[in-house]
């Protein structure tokens, strides 16, 4: 067709990823015959063979955009964001690991040397009795071969270099994900670089239908298996902790809808520095004690606060990682 | 935004800061730093050549921006900020370093305290960059005054605000005016009527029509800010009917006055159990009855008062309740006035008679054969019934501090000296009016001796004895200043409220509703039409509990915002360095 377009070149990388975000690309289902109607994929390891060295080849610029996903934790993830940024126009940090450090930067909770003895060492279905670690370069008969470097820190794709748009979600929602792209195709004007696309600029309660009262005080805190959730009521207000009113709206408040508390991964609103601390400042604020005592009994029973209040987003909040 | 054209002034206080702050470094220091375009020290900024010198500079130099480093905000903010708007700058676009009391008044090394006056000044700097301009707010002064209890303080108040034309609403809870004075027969140390008092000031209360009196009356409800609060008066409950009525006020004056000690707690002077051992208040109702006896019906020809009953007693209260010296004095006038022979003792801890008149008025007392005697207040005088030989029912024992010997007081009267306490509604009524009370359960003013009718809640002032114990002429001067206070602000029509508030944006707030309980001072309301939190500005005191517990971050506090914060921490933190001199000599 002469008088259309011309195609897209797109782009999809996974880094320190689940594999997630690329079903979620997937989940487009029969829209794909749309995408790829308007777009060449060029590079998408998850479903083509094209190697590192074809996109090494491309020059720069060359692709439209990249949707990349993924945390960067080592030297190969590094590698692929400074190409991938270099051959791409625009660059989109895709769901919660590109965009803020996501599952993967729980890690800076520990130390790289931390991560190695439980996994080579002391992990149960381990056997290793010569305490073998992996190394960047091992000489074998036919020459050497190399492995990425496990970075000490897990670092978002900003951290390491320039992003046009950060999409979150774990995964974004596919809806999103085919408004900002058809946005793309079609030329509209795009927010400035360094925005968050694909997402609302409130919180998730605005969304949620749950009934919220002025009452959030927390006198104890529950898991989800420990209430019998009346499926109306605003989880906070039943003692369950809900990362919603301090995580974006924009997935259609899939959790809340399937009855889980929200878990923060579209990530914090606009003007948040550090997530993790806006969201504990404000469940501390409802406490329901005022002797020192009593608010530490009550705080006791909030299991693994920071991977509560940061699950999404260690490396990109202020704290970034334990204190080595 | 505009480039910032910083003017900094360095404060030496005389030589308050000068003396262990090298002011000359920190202005050398602080001439680097980008945006600053003059800096100088002076003797004493505050003062007005001082001031004059900014308002100049701004107008000649074309400053946008000024950081002085002195002392405390508390102290001279108001005092800088009047230069800038003088100058006809924004006057927010100001900041203070506070490097006296937070720098030279804690630090001996001139090191380390030059070095923290520079990072102070620093961090001054680049958040003063990031100020925007605010306007104050003015709001309309309702001219009405609540005033909640009738006695003396609340009378007076009531009647200086209505003789100038302005209404009150005066509530009193039972069926009477006058409060605890009308119970009271002469009064210390010039020996005037308290009825006469009262009565005088009840007639014309009824006679004007600016007061609304509300007797068995109580304010069950109080919401709104300073010049704009509603009011629910309910009466209380009785066979004719209930009644409630809602009020639109200024302002409130809080007088709701005091109870006296309950004597039966101090078990061992016997109130309750020994029939002829009786309060104070007992005894003057005896007085104005015209009959001091026994409960036997006999004369009494001893009577013994014993003072400090519930004060001055850590196990009690450990305050002086102020008046019952001198109301001890009095009772041995008025005793030997109706009963000349009868031999009255004065058992005491000290005697406080120190106002107007009360040294004179105690040295004629111990002219009029009254026995004083003074007891430890750790050593409590005993009480025990006398012998049937005895010419006395009881007898006291008392280890006598002056002249170190055990003596006993016959007595067929003693008198119980009790204190005065915070009444049992006190917190009933501080939690209405949102103030504060303080361990003995008295109310808060705003500064103890520079504010010492006003509260921490506009609009809300405090009067006589439920601030603490006081004798009429305090009570009654207390009360005039409260309404002298009101007066100046009603008679202005608007009050101008401080530019500092929490705003929340529409356009980020979720409606969480986490913030919706935690404001002090009642300033967030809910919008159930449209979802979302709003702050009442002419409510919010700024104190931006809300701001930090936001988990959106759509609220922010004017004047603090995070971006300002940081300014500062980052000024704060950043390095510098002071060298000190080799004195050469």
């Amino acid at each position: 067709m002469e008088n259309s377009k011309p195609k897209l070149n797109l782009a999809v990388y996974w880094a320190a990823a689940c594999g997630g975000c690329c079903v979620s690309v997937l989940d487009v289902h029969e829209k794909l015959f749309d995408v790829v109607a308007a777009a060449n994929l060029v590079f998408w390891p998850i479903a083509l063979d094209v190697k590192y060295s074809d996109v090494e080849a491309m020059p720069d610029g060359f692709i439209d955009v990249t949707l990349f996903n993924g945390a960067v934790r080592n030297t190969e993830n590094e590698h692929m964001a400074r190409l991938l940024r270099k051959k791409s126009k625009v660059l989109v940090a895709y769901g919660s690991c590109a965009h803020l450090g996501g599952i993967p930067g729980l890690a800076n909770l520990s130390t790289r040397e931390e991560i190695f003895k439980r996994v080579y060492d002391e992990c149960e279905s381990t056997v290793n009795p010569d305490q073998l670690r992996p190394l960047t370069v091992s000489s074998v008969g036919e020459g050497s071969l190399t492995l990425p470097e496990f970075y000490n820190d897990v670092r978002s794709l900003g951290q390491v270099t320039a992003v046009d748009y950060y999409l979150p979600g774990c995964p974004p929602q596919t809806e999103r994900l085919l408004e900002v792209f058809m946005a793309i195709v079609s030329g509209a004007s795009l927010p400035p670089a360094g925005s968050v696309i694909g997402a609302s600029g409130k919180a998730q309660c605005d969304e949620c239908t749950r009934l919220k009262s002025e009452n959030k005080q927390i006198s104890r805190f529950l898991r989800p298996y420990e209430i019998y959730d009346d499926g109306i009521t605003c989880f906070l207000e039943q003692g369950v902790i809900c990362l919603g009113p301090a995580t974006r709206a924009g997935c259609g408040v899939r959790c809340v809808k399937g009855n889980a508390p929200c878990r923060g991964c579209y990530g914090p609103l606009e003007d948040v520095k550090d997530p993790g601390s806006r969201m504990m400042s404000a469940i501390s604020s409802v406490i329901d004690a005022r002797e020192a005592e009593e608010i530490e009994k009550i705080v006791e029973n909030l299991v693994d606060p920071a991977g509560t209040f940061y699950r999404f987003s260690i490396p990109s909040a202020m704290i970034r990682r334990k204190v080595l | 935004m505009e480039n910032c054209r910083t003017g900094v002034y360095i404060c030496m206080c005389g030589t308050n800061i000068a003396k262990v702050i090298d002011v000359e470094a920190v202005r050398e220091f602080v001439s680097g730093l980008p945006d600053v375009m003059l800096v100088r020290t002076y003797k004493y900024m505050c003062s007005n050549p001082g001031q004059e010198m900014i308002v100049q500079d701004i107008r000649e130099n074309n400053l946008n921006r000024i950081v002085v480093a002195a002392c405390s905000p508390c102290m001279h903010e108001r005092t800088f900020r009047s230069a800038l708007r003088k100058a006809g700058i924004n006057q927010y676009l100001f900041e203070m370093a506070n490097i006296r009391e937070q720098c030279s008044w804690v630090h001996h090394d001139q090191q380390d305290a030059t070095e923290k006056a520079m990072a102070l000044t620093q961090a001054a700097i680049r958040r003063v960059a990031l100020h925007e301009p605010l306007e104050n707010l003015s709001v309309d002064m309702s001219p009405a005054t609540l005033v909640i209890g009738g006695g003396i303080a609340g009378m007076t108040a009531a009647l200086e605000l209505a003789e100038a034309g302005y209404p009150v609403y005066l509530v009193e809870k039972t069926g009477r005016l006058g409060g605890n004075l009308a119970r009271v027969d002469l009064t210390a140390p010039y020996l005037y009527s308290a009825q006469d008092l009262i009565n005088e000031r009840i007639f014309r209360i009824n006679d004007n029509n600016h007061i609304y009196l509300h007797l068995n009356s109580k304010v069950t409800e109080l919401s709104g800010f300073v010049g704009n609060y509603t009011a629910t008066i309910e009466t209380i409950p009785v066979e004719n009917g209930h009644k409630k009525e809602e009020v639109k006020v200024g302002n409130v004056i809080v007088c709701t006055g005091y109870k006296e000690f309950d004597a039966s707690r101090i078990t061992h002077y016997g109130y309750g159990k020994l029939p002829n051992v009786v309060t104070s208040f007992e005894l003057e109702t005896m007085i104005r009855s015209g009959k001091i006896e026994t409960r036997e019906g006999r004369i009494p020809r001893y009577i013994a008062i014993i003072h400090c009953v519930g004060s001055r007693s850590l196990e009690f209260h450990g305050y002086c309740s102020r008046v019952c010296c001198m109301t001890a004095l009095k009772y041995a006038h008025e005793v030997k006035s109706a009963i000349p022979s009868c031999y009255v003792s004065d058992i005491y801890v000290d005697m406080h008679a120190f106002g107007k008149g009360h040294e004179d008025f105690y040295r004629r007392s111990s002219e009029a054969k009254t026995l004083f005697l003074m007891y430890n207040k750790n050593d409590r005088p005993v009480i025990r019934r006398a012998d049937e030989k005895d010419d006395c029912q009881m007898l006291i024992e008392v280890n006598e501090c002056l002249s170190g010997e055990t003596i006993e007081i016959p007595a067929d009267l003693i008198v119980l000296m009790v204190g005065m306490e915070a009444r049992e509604d006190a917190s009933e009524v501080a939690h209405l009016v949102n103030i504060s009370q303080d361990k003995e359960g008295w109310f808060i003013e705003s500064h103890p001796k520079l504010e010492p009718v006003a509260t921490t809640t506009d609009g809300i002032f405090i009067a006589g004895t439920c601030v603490a114990p006081k004798d009429i002429p305090d009570t009654v001067a207390q009360a005039r200043a409260t309404a002298a206070r009101i007066l100046a602000k009603v008679s202005q029509g608007k009050i101008e409220v401080d530019a500092l508030y929490s705003e929340i944006n529409k356009e980020i707030c979720s409606g969480c509703r986490l913030c919706n309980k935690l404001c002090p001072f009642s300033a967030i309301e809910f919008n159930e039409k449209e979802a979302y939190s709003e702050v009442i500005s002419a409510l919010c005191k700024a104190c931006g509990v809300c701001v930090a517990a936001c988990p959106s971050s759509a609220i922010k506090g004017r004047h603090f915002t995070d971006a300002q914060v940081m300014a500062q921490l980052d000024g704060l933190l950043s390095p510098v360095k002071y060298q000190i001199e080799a004195v050469t000599s």
